[in-house]
């Protein structure tokens, strides 16, 4: 909503500069967004008033005028096509600075000029360079021509709330200026138009639940082609509608004065009576803006016998508009129930200013102002002879006393308003109220359309008081401990311990291009945005991979050449087996996920150790960081993303045994190719629920006895997983054996073919006793008769 | 031989100890005085023929001069295993400029560092964490919130919607906000204390991610907020204040800054205020920057969480990680939290 201070000021005048009241208004809950003023001439230009014209000696285009500037008659060489005796133009005086521009005494084709008379462009103040801007005869000549150009207003943009209908106009938010400064509104003095015909157009309500009053009326011979006057049109301009006839020019000017939607129609052009129902199936109707829509009973229309004219309260239609050519008229004021309006317009992908007004809710009570005010403007403009007003009422909205306790008003405030403040408050606000010992009942009136319950009242209570003299009370609670469960990681935590491992977190939008999907899940049916901003970002993800791949084409692309990456968000997959629960939607599954990129060389380039780059086993041993105290086992599996031999399914201990948790893997190749990367990528995504859970620790106290250490080298097949051999020591191993490590892995041309030696340090200890080198050299022994039973191992000699 | 001849013997063996260069040549100076065949080994042999009066005082001397040969002996051989350290501990000394080896750091994101700040700030009064569901049924993200449909309100928030549908058909969204979470936790808590004679306050706060149709220099279609709710039987707007207030100050670790509270409006709060900042110095000193929406919760939405909006009062508000983050650390361009470039990132590690 725009509104011109000088239009308010005419309905109401505090003693508050522009911006004072702009403060005030923002801080009463009308936001005003900007309070620019109009414009401002640069010092030096009057009003001149043009004595006389002559021709130029020696030019054919020019003129020579003399100009009374107030003080002296000055001669002034001109090339605007209009100049005229007697007509006031603004002059610029000797020394003005216009733009770049600088005036001073000139001798154009050898005449004498002593200033400029300007043009609007010149001026700055739009484009118009046909001729001299004329400004209004009654202007003072010698004054400052800004005044004369009525350039001394601000104008204000409100960024209105959708409550506050009422406000959407200048009437409106001149009584919030008179409520919140206590200065009398001058509202607009509305007298009836009396009819010189007896014409009437009919109009039937036919479905009163969408439409409840219909004020009409007939204008006979009026001459829509007269243009709007200057003063309207700079009125409507400046408040951000542009001029387009008279007759539309009128009624938005009783729109934002009044915030009265009207609309015209040419009365010749309507096929018999008018009918306000809802659309019928397969109706359509071609509206004003060009565009054909097709109705259906959820759309209220202004209907005649040709079916659809328009669609109420939302737009009028082509085939009944009122054109400069229009001798006959029909002027419609109605009220449209908000219920029945509202959202249409937005069904059809376009807004109007009725629509916006009648679905936020019209004043039901000015339908009749509304249709004088556009009479009597119509006929100062195109004339012409008006009917009687018919003013045809089904059914309007209710307006239920609301009653607001004191005592509730103060609970929700925080602090006590005296009923004698809550008094002033609706008095000034213009509510009827009545009032009891300890509550007011509060009528609303037709202009409200959002109070209906007790807190809409403390609202205003509160709001008229000013938030700001409600004091910032620190609330008293009862002093309750609280602490985060010992045995859950919080995200936080997670995020700090995958940061430790040298990943620097990103985040990433949630929504990705299908072929990420397509290609990184094998998820060919991702659940899909109906609206999305763009067809790359069109699908939601079901993994990190793709975002975490497009951080390191990013990075790549910026020359950096080590890249470890890592994000913790959700991923959303289809679940048809889902239902609905305090933290689930039907339908659908919504884990959390934390998953890691690593790109590049193991470390940062060194100078103590050599370049390498990262590998599967780096990314285990950060993954493996991340989860401790609980252990990880990997499992060779296949992953739409992953190397097929270098992929694996991750699974974390948990109690009863390892749950499966996410994957870690080399990118594919084929992908590694697609995605224009010049090096493999390791990749790992979990389960970051499964990650929240951390052991309390269990200690066992530590044995007295020194610890017996033996290595052993066995030869195995090579295909064997080392992991085999150390699941059947877990299992059946000597009782004293605390602990077995891989420490070495040996793959050379001096080995039997297709086998491998790996070497395990096994460290002995017993908890009663020292143990016996004899002892140790038998578990060692049972171990290796083991895994020579279970796993074909040999002893490697 | 007399005492002279003594004397000369360790002023001899003193000489050679300073001399010997280095402990083998330490030990066969020494083996030429004090050994089997050594210089006083004669001396010593001879102690037995001399006259018993005599013998004593020269056993004496002899003693004596024993004693200061070891010692200074003993001295040379400090002296040289001092030099020995010396000289190694030189060969050890290292460049202690060159750079340290191994491993780095990665760090946080800076939303992730200011969403930490948030829930350590309002656990420090007590309030929870709570997240859930970013695609969400039209009812939690709109109507629970009173903001049923067709209400001119919805223009206010433009959705994202997915092809999914809930049980009443209408499709499945991507919330627009974190208020849905208000719904669901606040349903939870009075489920969970049904049978409580009292239930304790509800007092949480939610942050995530959220979504909004709007691409610009100044909006990202995903975004961050955090919802605070503190329900309970006397919880007032001049509460939302000052906790509101205290918490800015907190996160600013200032209490120079200006809050303003300015009327406005929300489907789910009544009275309604947009929360603005003022920094009493730095690059944005005197303007009012808005940062939040807040106000008490609305009765009909306190009807949704399953309670007595007679009983049960209390405020809501949701704020913008983004906007928070940006005015903290003076970043001034929104993109950058999206675009995971690392040179920035870096920066907050």
């Amino acid at each position: 909503m725009i509104v011109p201070e000088h239009w308010l000021r005419e309905f109401v005048a505090p003693r508050l500069g522009a911006q004072a009241l702009a403060e005030l208004l923002t801080m009463s809950g009308l936001e005003v967004e900007t309070c620019e003023p109009v414009g401002a001439l640069p010092g030096g230009i009057v009003v001149g008033r043009i004595v006389s014209v002559d021709k130029h000696p020696n030019a054919d285009k020019l003129t020579v005028c003399k100009v009374d500037s107030g003080r002296q008659t000055l001669q002034v060489v001109c090339g605007a096509p209009n100049a005229r005796p007697g007509m006031l133009a603004p002059l610029a005086l000797v020394g003005t600075r216009l733009k770049d521009l600088e005036i001073k005494p000139a001798s154009l084709r050898g005449v004498q000029s002593e200033g400029m008379l300007c043009s609007a462009r010149e001026l700055g103040l739009s484009e118009d360079h046909s001729g001299l801007l004329e400004l209004p005869a009654n202007a003072r000549v010698g004054a400052g021509a800004g005044k004369a150009l009525r350039l001394d207003e601000h104008i204000f943009t409100f960024k209105l709330t959708p409550n506050r209908a009422d406000c959407l106009s200048v009437l409106g938010i001149a009584r919030e200026v008179s409520a919140l400064t206590g200065v009398r509104l001058r509202a607009p003095e509305i007298k009836p138009v009396k009819s010189g015909i007896k014409d009437k157009h009919p109009v039937r309500i036919t479905d009163a639940e969408g439409c409840g009053r219909f004020t009409g009326r007939v204008i006979r011979n009026v001459d829509a082609a007269a243009p709007a006057p200057a003063w309207m049109r700079e009125r409507l301009e400046r408040a951000g509608q542009r001029s387009i006839s008279a007759l539309v020019d009128v009624t938005n000017y009783v729109m934002l004065e009044l915030g009265r939607p009207l609309h015209v129609y040419d009365q010749d052009k309507l096929s018999g009576p008018i009918d306000v129902r809802w659309g019928r199936k397969g109706e359509r109707v071609l509206l004003l803006n060009g565009q054909t829509v097709e109705v259906d009973s959820s759309v209220l229309c202004i209907a005649d016998d040709s079916g659809p004219i328009g669609l109420a309260g939302i737009m009028g239609g082509e085939t009944t508009k009122a054109e400069t050519t229009t001798q006959n008229l029909f002027l419609e004021s109605a009220f449209f129930f908000p219920e029945a309006i509202a959202g249409r317009a937005r069904r059809f992908n376009f807004a109007s200013d009725a629509s916006h007004r009648f679905e936020r809710g019209v004043d039901f009570a000015n339908n009749v102002d509304g249709i004088e005010r556009a009479t009597r403007l119509i006929l100062e403009i195109c004339g012409g002879e008006p009917g009687p007003t018919v003013d045809l009422v089904k059914r309007l909205p209710k307006r239920k006393p609301v009653t607001m306790r004191v005592a509730r008003a103060a609970k929700v405030i925080g602090i006590e308003v005296t009923r004698k403040e809550i008094e002033s408050v609706f008095r000034r606000l213009g509510l009827s109220y009545r009032k009891a010992k300890d509550r007011f009942t509060v009528s609303p009136p037709s202009f409200r359309f959002d109070i209906a319950i007790e807190e809409d009242l403390i609202e205003e209570v509160a709001r008229v008081h000013g938030f700001e003299r409600i004091p910032a009370v620190p609330p008293r609670a009862p002093a309750r401990m609280r602490a985060r469960p010992e045995a859950r990681r919080s995200l936080h935590e997670l995020r700090e311990r995958v940061a430790a491992c040298d990943y620097q977190e990103t985040i990433n939008f949630a929504f990705v291009e299908p072929a990420w999907e397509a290609d990184f899940a094998g998820e060919a049916d991702p659940v899909r945005l109906l609206n999305p901003i763009a067809s790359q970002s069109s699908v939601m993800r079901t993994t990190l991979i793709g975002s975490l791949l497009a951080n390191l084409r990013f990075n790549h692309a910026r020359k950096v050449e080590r890249i470890r990456v890592f994000e913790v968000g959700r991923v959303y997959l289809r679940d048809a087996a889902a239902a609905d629960g305090p933290l689930a939607v039907a339908g659908l599954r919504q884990p959390m996920r934390v998953g890691g990129a690593a790109f590049g060389p193991a470390f940062d380039e060194q100078w103590g150790a050599p370049a390498r780059a990262v590998d599967f086993y780096d990314v285990k041993s950060d993954l493996e960081a991340v989860c401790a105290p609980r252990a990880l086992r990997l499992e060779a599996a296949p992953h739409p993303a992953l190397h097929p031999g270098r992929s694996a399914r991750v699974l974390i201990e948990s109690e009863g045994g390892f749950q499966p948790a996410g994957w870690l893997g080399e990118l594919h190749p084929r992908w590694q190719q697609k995605y224009e990367l010049p090096r493999s990528v390791v990749l790992f995504e979990l389960d970051a629920e499964i990650l929240a859970a951390t052991p309390l620790p269990r200690p066992a106290q530590p044995s007295r006895f020194p610890p017996v250490v033996r290595d052993i080298a066995v030869l195995v097949d090579a295909t064997l997983p080392a992991q085999v051999l150390l699941d059947v020591a877990q299992a059946e191993k000597p009782a004293i054996v605390q602990l077995i490590r891989l420490f070495d892995l040996y793959q050379g041309t001096n080995l039997p073919a297709g086998k491998k030696s790996l070497a395990f340090r096994v460290v002995m200890q017993d908890t009663e006793r020292t143990l016996t080198d004899g002892e140790a050299d038998q578990a060692r022994d049972a171990l290796v008769a083991l895994w020579g039973r279970r796993c074909g191992a040999i002893l490697r000699a | 031989m007399g005492s002279e001849e003594l004397e000369a013997i360790v002023a001899r063996a003193a000489a050679d100890f300073a001399a010997a260069p280095d402990p083998a040549a330490l030990e066969n100076a020494k083996a030429k005085v004090l050994g089997k065949t050594g210089e006083l080994a004669a001396f010593r042999s001879s102690l037995g023929s001399l006259p018993a009066e005599e013998r004593k005082a020269a056993g004496q001397s002899y003693n004596s001069a024993v004693q200061r040969i070891e010692n200074s002996l003993e001295q040379r051989r400090k002296q040289l295993a001092l030099a020995k350290l010396e000289s190694r501990l030189a060969e050890e000394a290292l460049d202690v400029t060159l750079p340290g080896r191994g491993r780095a750091r990665g760090g946080l994101h800076p939303i992730s560092r200011t969403w930490r700040r948030i829930e350590e700030i309002f656990g420090s009064i007590g309030f929870d964490v709570a997240d859930g569901p970013e695609i969400e049924t039209d009812w939690y993200n709109f109507t629970a919130l009173n903001n049923p449909e067709n209400h001119p309100a919805r223009s206010m928030q433009d959705t994202f919607y997915v092809d999914l549908k809930d049980a009443q058909g209408l499709p499945l969204l991507l919330r627009t906000h974190t208020s849905p979470m208000q719904v669901r936790y606040a349903r939870a808590w009075v489920d969970r204390h049904r049978r409580t004679a009292a239930m304790p306050p509800i007092k949480v706060i939610a942050p995530g991610r959220t979504y909004r149709v709007d691409s610009d220099a100044t909006h990202s279609p995903m975004f961050h907020q955090v919802e605070g709710l503190w329900i309970d039987e006397d919880i007032s707007f001049a509460d939302l204040k000052s906790v509101y207030v205290d918490f800015l100050r907190r996160f600013f670790e200032s209490d120079e800054l200006r809050v303003r509270f300015r009327p406005s409006y929300f489907p789910f709060t009544e009275p309604s205020a947009e929360i603005d900042l003022q920094f009493a110095s730095g690059p944005l000193q005197g303007r009012w920057l808005e940062l939040s929406g807040a106000g008490q919760v609305h009765p009909q939405v306190v009807r949704n969480f399953g309670l007595n909006p007679e009983k049960y009062i209390g405020f809501a508000f949701g704020s913008g990680l983004e906007r928070l983050t940006m005015l903290r650390y003076g970043i001034d361009d929104l993109r950058l939290f999206f675009d995971g470039d690392l040179r920035f990132l870096r920066q907050f590690a």
